[in-house]
């Protein structure tokens, strides 16, 4: 399969990929690339420009100010993995980052091309959901930052206006007790369930947990009124069967050939409690022993 | 039309390319190396990976004008001399090659696996490294066993360079 016929605009530099997103109108930009190309082959879209980003050495940093991340958008999958301070003050990043496609992918997807895709089914949007991380947005007008959950509006929509680039995404450090569940059929394939739980734990008392569900219509979920329920309390008088009952109610699951709507939120539900009771339970016997 | 200036196994190539030409049409037609296999063409098979500056990528995802001032590796290029490569010579030893349309993109995975990865690599660390590389013939196993004995053959050979 050979992509449609378009113009390849290449930035070497942030100012005149702005100027260039700025002065022309059917022009789409060329991140790392590993979706929009099987997409631009299967002709789901055809624009008359791409304007790859890939020498834009400006947008390929990681840094981390005052308790927070900043990562430039066109930083890999792969380096968002072995990132020390990725690592270190943003675990759930690194691990989310590593159950993205597989090696050959990773080595080309760019965090900054996938939150734009905004694909409900992918791995990064609840992560960045639940680490209430932004984004940055310029355009030759200036700059406005977006948190993530406000960013992306349903499936492959995002709220970025004309002439803007999404250029770094900002990560509240974080070092909560987390889990990331994937369900998938084949590693590395979409997720047919998605989530995301995080703890801050001291003394048998959850001082703050967070919940994030991917694969939903229109956008993955940030559940903040189950949140509510389980912020101060005590770990043993979590109540995981009513928990589950809650969030069932709250799915609306993508449903495909892969599995129905009702066999994901079947699956979403089990992995939940399984996750809760993971997550909570090891920290009880810790105080045990 | 895009001019791109690249190293392909090591030799410079300048060419004037069409905008929408993919990497792999640029390795198989332009430059005639025909070992870089198209398999699914939509990025799960991995039979068309090479190395871009020495990391392996998926050719069919990649345009041409992307790779521009990189270095890329194909199957062509792990041969030395004439004499097969240790890869090569290891996915034959094991048996690891049934129709060998998937193995160009096994022997670049290995290759890239053997010179980057500095301790043994277990079964599970395998299957996770390879997961991007389709192969329905061998159920994998062979494949498995010819990397990890290709591990210990490049292990050996440094060990025999390291003294002299």
């Amino acid at each position: 399969m050979y992509p449609p016929q378009f113009k390849y605009l290449r930035a070497s530099n942030l100012k005149e990929a702005l100027e260039i997103m700025n002065s022309h109108d059917d022009v789409t930009v060329l991140a790392g690339g590993q979706s929009l190309l099987p997409l631009l082959k299967l002709r789901m879209i055809a624009p008359s420009e791409l304007l790859d980003l890939n020498f834009v050495n400006e947008l390929k940093y990681i840094k981390y100010e005052e308790e927070v991340l900043k990562i430039g958008a066109m930083v890999t999958h792969k380096n968002i993995y072995e990132n020390k301070l990725i690592k270190e003050f943003v675990p759930v990043l690194s691990e989310t980052a590593h159950n993205i496609g597989d090696l050959q992918i990773r080595n080309r997807g760019t965090i900054g091309g996938s939150i734009m895709e905004a694909d409900p089914h992918a791995d990064y949007l609840p992560t960045l959901m639940a680490l209430d991380a932004k984004v940055k947005l310029k355009s030759l007008n200036g700059e406005r930052v977006v948190p993530v959950e406000d960013f992306v509006i349903g499936p492959f929509q995002t709220s970025i206006e004309k002439g803007e680039l999404l250029t770094e995404v900002i990560v509240p450090k974080n070092n909560y007790k987390f889990l990331i569940e994937k369900y998938a059929r084949r590693k590395g394939d979409f997720a047919l369930a998605l989530l995301v739980l995080m703890a801050d734990l001291s003394d048998n008392i959850i001082n703050d947990f967070r919940i994030a569900v991917g694969s939903q219509d229109p956008k993955p979920i940030r559940l903040r009124e189950i949140e509510e329920i389980v912020k101060g309390k005590k770990v043993e008088d979590i109540d995981v069967d009513n928990l589950a009952l809650k969030l069932k109610e709250r799915l609306n699951p993508l449903q495909d050939i892969h599995g129905s709507s009702e066999y994901r939120k079947y699956l979403t539900t089990a992995l939940f409690k399984k996750m809760v009771i993971k997550l909570f339970e090891k920290e009880i016997k810790k105080e045990e022993s | 039309m895009v001019k791109i200036n690249l190293k392909v196994n090591g030799k410079s190539y300048t060419h004037e390319v069409a905008d929408n030409l993919l990497l792999i049409d640029y390795i198989r037609d332009v430059i005639g190396l025909k070992g870089t296999h198209r398999g699914c063409d939509t990025g799960h098979c991995g039979a068309c990976t090479v190395l871009m500056n020495g990391e392996p990528v998926k050719s069919c995802q990649i345009l041409a004008a992307q790779a521009d001032g990189s270095e890329i590796t194909t199957v062509e290029g792990l041969e030395q001399d004439g004499k097969l490569s240790l890869e090569q010579q290891a996915f034959i030893d094991n048996h690891a090659v049934q129709c060998g349309f998937c193995t160009p993109g096994f022997l670049m995975m290995t290759h890239y696996l053997i010179t980057n990865i500095n301790h043994e690599m277990s079964d599970e660390e395998i299957k996770d490294y390879i997961h991007g590389n389709y192969c329905t013939c061998t159920g994998y196993k062979p494949i498995i066993n010819a990397i990890k004995d290709a591990q210990k053959r490049y292990f050996e050979l440094k060990k025999k360079d390291i003294p002299k």
